[in-house]
């Protein structure tokens, strides 16, 4: 069966990070792979900035026309159908941040509707170090506006807390004390926790209960460039001069 | 405190909001837009106002009329805006209404593109608008930085009665680093402290106690009189504001000056030549306006510096105020890019090593 991922939530929640991961791990256990750079939002900070290193990994990638062009309107590419109608064992859509990003999904109900029954699952990436994701209400707001401008049931929500290079095993404690009660008050599960391995394990080891961690996923770091890194490889990945990830 | 993953434009909003400010007159432009969608949702919580205005023209004129009122009020935009809004800047200038503007500078001329860039300094530091007037003008390196300055500015704008400049590049807006945000400043509006400010006289009150937020002075010795005052006014600035940061200047073969995230990227390239046995410092100033033309000098004549290189994201700006600041006592050579292609630190490494070799 054709597992979809859909990733949505606030800006800056990590969502292409995650997207990057999935599709990483998929295509390493040898599924064929489709990415969908579907953010409709933001010209900055966009998966298909690692372009190169996808295709390297034999993972399909689908952006928006003109996305890193350093041009500010986007506009949806008429490939992402194939999302829907080619044979793909795992399509991971990364989408634009906030409900103005979750938008973009409404396009294609239909399709998504048409999807086999337990195949699809609609994800809200929280990271509660954010200023916008920071409380129970603003989070429930948020996934209540995402809902109905996706015109998509989430199903489920991901713990992937952090605070960049700066990150220690509390912000993963403490997504998981604020996504639990924003789960009870739901009754969206808390689908995946997501960090680097050391935090994760760490966290782990503090035995929380699993029905508030869900899966735990180890991730790599492949968007978020610290400064050291950033200087190293540049901002502006369209630039001929500079090698790209 | 505890530390949040913000991103610089958030950052700016956030510590805007903190150090008082309650209005908010913009129009969205990229790299910038994340400052006036924050505003827009953190505004209302705070009991402030978030107004997206018809044009850039628009909303620098509210604040204009905002500020005349003695409230705290900002605006933002990037290089095309900030151009339009040149007006309306001249205006606050020469009616000596506190606010403060954020310019997130992005490549030029015209409309030029949406990647960073530090094309704005003339504009920001030599006056974009009309008349003899200058704005005190902050170039900050970091998001952090950022922050801090921000929640000095009102106070100083207020003291001076000046209108405050950021000249922030599009990387500072776009990059996500953790930050530290200060308390929330208590800010009301005292009429007692803004004497001159439009708080709602009303004929029959005491005709003194009538603000006028005003820059036209028909009469030619009215209009000399008040532009010595703001002479006047920019002197104190001159003497009392000049920030700058020294990095490994003592003794240093070699100095770079540069502004903002150049600076950051600067120091990356003063650590790797300290590596390979080259001494080199950094001046950066803080405040580009007023520039610290003194500290520049003195750290340049120290008889250990061979020759001074300033770094920018442009076609070399600052370097005119880096060349009145050495007045030629030592060779000044300039390494930059415009088009919003970042000075990497490798390029800075190899122009030093080429000034070293005398190409």
């Amino acid at each position: 069966m054709k597992k979809v991922k859909v990733l949505i939530g606030n800006y800056g929640s990590g969502k292409s990070e995650l997207a990057l991961n999935f599709a990483t791990q998929a295509a390493a256990r040898g599924e064929k792979t489709e990415l969908i750079d579907l953010d409709m939002v933001n010209t900055y900070f966009r998966l298909t900035e690692r372009g190169k290193m996808v295709e390297q990994k034999e993972i399909r990638l689908v952006s928006p026309n003109f996305a890193c062009g350093g041009i500010e309107t986007l506009s949806l590419p008429a490939e992402v159908a194939s999302a829907f109608v080619l044979d793909w064992d795992t399509v991971i859509f990364d989408v634009g941040g906030d409900d103005a990003g979750s938008t973009a999904l409404g396009r294609y109900h239909k399709d998504f509707m048409e999807l086999e029954p337990g195949s699809l699952e609609v994800l809200n990436v929280v990271n509660i170090r954010r200023p916008l994701a920071s409380t129970l209400e603003k989070i429930t707001i948020l996934q209540e506006k995402m809902q109905i401008h996706s015109r998509l049931q989430i199903t489920g929500m991901v713990n992937n807390t952090n605070l960049a290079t700066m990150t220690s095993v509390n912000e993963l404690r403490d997504g998981y004390e604020l996504l639990k009660e924003v789960s009870e008050q739901t009754g969206i599960p808390v689908a995946y926790t997501t960090g680097k391995k050391e935090f994760l394990d760490a966290f782990l080891a503090e035995n929380p209960d699993p029905k508030y961690v869900g899966t735990p996923i180890a991730i790599d770091m492949f968007m978020h460039r610290d400064w050291d890194s950033f200087i190293k490889y540049g901002l502006n990945t369209t630039n001929p001069k500079k090698e790209i990830y | 405190m505890a530390l949040t993953l913000m991103k610089g434009s958030e950052a700016i909003a956030e510590a805007a909001i903190r150090a008082g400010a309650r209005y908010f007159f913009g129009y969205p432009i990229t790299p910038q837009t994340e400052i006036p969608e924050y505003m827009s949702a953190r505004m209302p919580e705070v009991g402030g106002c978030f107004l997206q205005a018809e044009s850039e023209v628009a909303a620098i004129n509210m604040v204009y009329g905002a500020g005349g009122t003695g409230a705290r009020v900002i605006t933002s935009s990037s290089s095309p805006g900030v151009s339009l809004k040149q007006e309306g800047i001249s205006y606050c200038a020469g009616a000596n209404v506190p606010c403060v503007i954020i310019n997130v500078m992005r490549g030029g001329p015209g409309l030029g593109n949406i990647q960073a860039s530090q094309g704005d300094y003339f504009q920001g530091t030599k006056g974009g608008g009309n008349g003899d007037y200058h704005l005190l003008t902050f170039a900050p390196s970091s998001v952090q930085e950022f922050i801090d300055l921000m929640m000095v500015a009102y106070d100083k704008a207020e003291y001076y009665r000046i209108p405050v400049l950021f000249l922030a590049d599009g990387i500072i807006a776009q990059m996500m680093e953790p930050v530290e945000l200060p308390e929330m400043v208590d800010f009301k509006i005292d009429p007692e402290k803004k004497p001159w400010a439009c708080t709602g006289w009303q004929p029959g009150d005491d005709p003194e106690k009538r603000g006028i937020i005003n820059s036209i002075y028909i009469d030619t010795e009215s209009l000399a009189v008040h532009n010595d005052e703001l002479q006047a006014m920019y002197k104190t600035v001159i003497e009392n504001e000049q920030q700058w940061e020294e990095f490994n200047c003592e003794g240093a073969d070699y100095i770079i000056t540069a502004f903002g995230t150049v600076a950051r990227i600067a120091k990356s390239a003063i650590t790797e030549l300290k590596a390979q046995g080259i001494n080199v410092g950094l001046i950066r100033p803080i405040t580009v306006w007023p520039f610290p033309y003194d500290a520049i000098k003195k750290v340049v004549a120290q008889d250990s510096v061979k020759a001074v290189l300033d770094v920018e994201l442009n076609e070399g700006q600052m370097l005119e105020d880096v060349k009145l600041a050495i007045g030629g006592a030592k060779d000044v050579d300039f390494f930059g890019h415009c088009g919003s292609q970042m000075p990497t630190t490798d390029e800075i490494v190899a122009k030093i090593l080429s000034m070293k070799e005398g190409k």
